[in-house]
């Protein structure tokens, strides 16, 4: 499975929102995400590829699909 | 920073656990074991490269060290934490669990994802490292808890974490007593507003009016904490059983306490309720 749907994965569990909601257009506030299932969903993504993500460089996230790339990003750093 | 007492060895032969160890009070807190000798173990949830340059400097103080990532709100991971302080030292004399989260929203706005991620963070992770600790812990073993005036103050959108501290601080008059014959001895610190990473953030973050300076004339340090985590761990604490020692440098003796509800953060509704990281 990529990168990109493990993520959403993640996502959809922890924010409990079907798929069709889970688009790379949407926000984490479309999901009504708060911030305690950001964390989680920070946490866990950071469990599954043992990789630290920098709430600060969320900052410049837009969307769901800048989320993922900047998943992407973190991952492929690791090497 | 400063670390009263570094000449004396008081934990020299002795291993302890902090949970939160890589960061802010935690850190501070498993320094000052191991400049007094102890080998230390550190649980971290998220911040790696943190919970490494902890174990960094506990190591270049002369202490064996390992940090283990756990997440407190899952049983599991606490079991494989203690595994792994096992595994790395065979035994366990003091636990500090440090380790706190919170959501920050009025009582009336939590929801119950909110209220049991923090109690199972704050308060239950309490339980559960300790009845994991026990079975390592020899006669004259140490757990001290970490609490905020949170808990017997009302602070805006301190509910979940408050509550939770209250929960804390009874579970060990609890453990006090039922671990009594076994030569543990529980307790719990109190502190009032720290001068922190966390209060920072959480006072940042929700525009709140910053606190005001104790009667002692200088906000309460994290060193302050570790002084006095050290003593309780120590063997002069023996007869401290089962209290929460208030540590605030005076501040809750007088009026000029946490803000009102009438200093309430502006927006809270819209304000980021997270933040506090259990490390």
């Amino acid at each position: 499975m990529s990168v990109e749907e493990e993520v959403k994965q993640i996502i959809r569990r922890i924010t409990r929102k079907p798929d069709a909601e889970i688009a790379p257009e949407s926000t984490f506030a479309d999901l009504k995400a708060d911030s305690l299932d950001i964390v989680q969903v920070m946490a866990a993504i950071e469990e599954k590829y043992d990789i630290e993500l920098q709430e600060e460089a969320l900052q410049h996230v837009k969307n769901l699909g800048g989320f993922i790339a900047f998943v992407e990003k973190a991952v492929a750093d690791k090497g | 920073m400063r670390l009263t007492g570094a000449m004396e060895k008081r934990f020299e032969d002795k291993v302890a656990l902090i949970t939160g160890g890589s960061r802010g009070i935690g850190r501070v807190i498993a320094l000052k074991l191991a400049a007094e000798g102890a080998d230390v173990a550190i649980g971290y949830y998220r911040k790696k490269s943190a919970a490494a340059a902890a174990v960094e400097e506990l190591e270049a103080l002369g202490a064996r060290a390992l940090a283990v990532k756990a997440d407190l709100a899952e049983p599991e991971k606490i079991v494989e934490l203690f595994d792994g302080v096992r595994e790395r030292f065979g035994r366990l004399d003091v636990l500090v669990s440090n380790a706190a989260t919170g959501v920050a929203r009025k009582a009336m706005e939590l929801t119950d994802r909110h209220f049991d991620w923090t109690m199972n963070v704050n308060a239950r992770a309490f339980l559960l490292c300790a009845q994991q600790a026990v079975p390592l812990m020899p006669n004259g073993g140490r757990m001290i808890a970490i609490s905020s005036l949170g808990s017997r103050l009302v602070t805006p959108v301190y509910a979940a974490v408050g509550v939770s501290k209250a929960a804390l601080e009874g579970l060990t008059r609890y453990l006090a007593v039922e671990l009594a014959p076994r030569g543990i001895a529980v307790n719990a610190i109190a502190a009032g507003a720290v001068e922190s990473e966390a209060l920072r953030l959480y006072a940042g973050r929700l525009d709140l009016p910053k606190p005001p300076v104790p009667p002692a004339g200088r906000m309460v340090l994290a060193e302050d904490i570790a002084d006095l985590a050290a003593f309780l761990a120590s063997d002069a604490a023996e007869m401290i059983r089962g209290q929460t020692i208030v540590l605030d440098g005076g501040m809750s003796l007088t009026q000029a306490q946490a803000p009102s509800e009438a200093e309430e953060p502006r927006e809270p509704a819209r304000a980021p309720e997270g933040g506090l990281d259990h490390e």
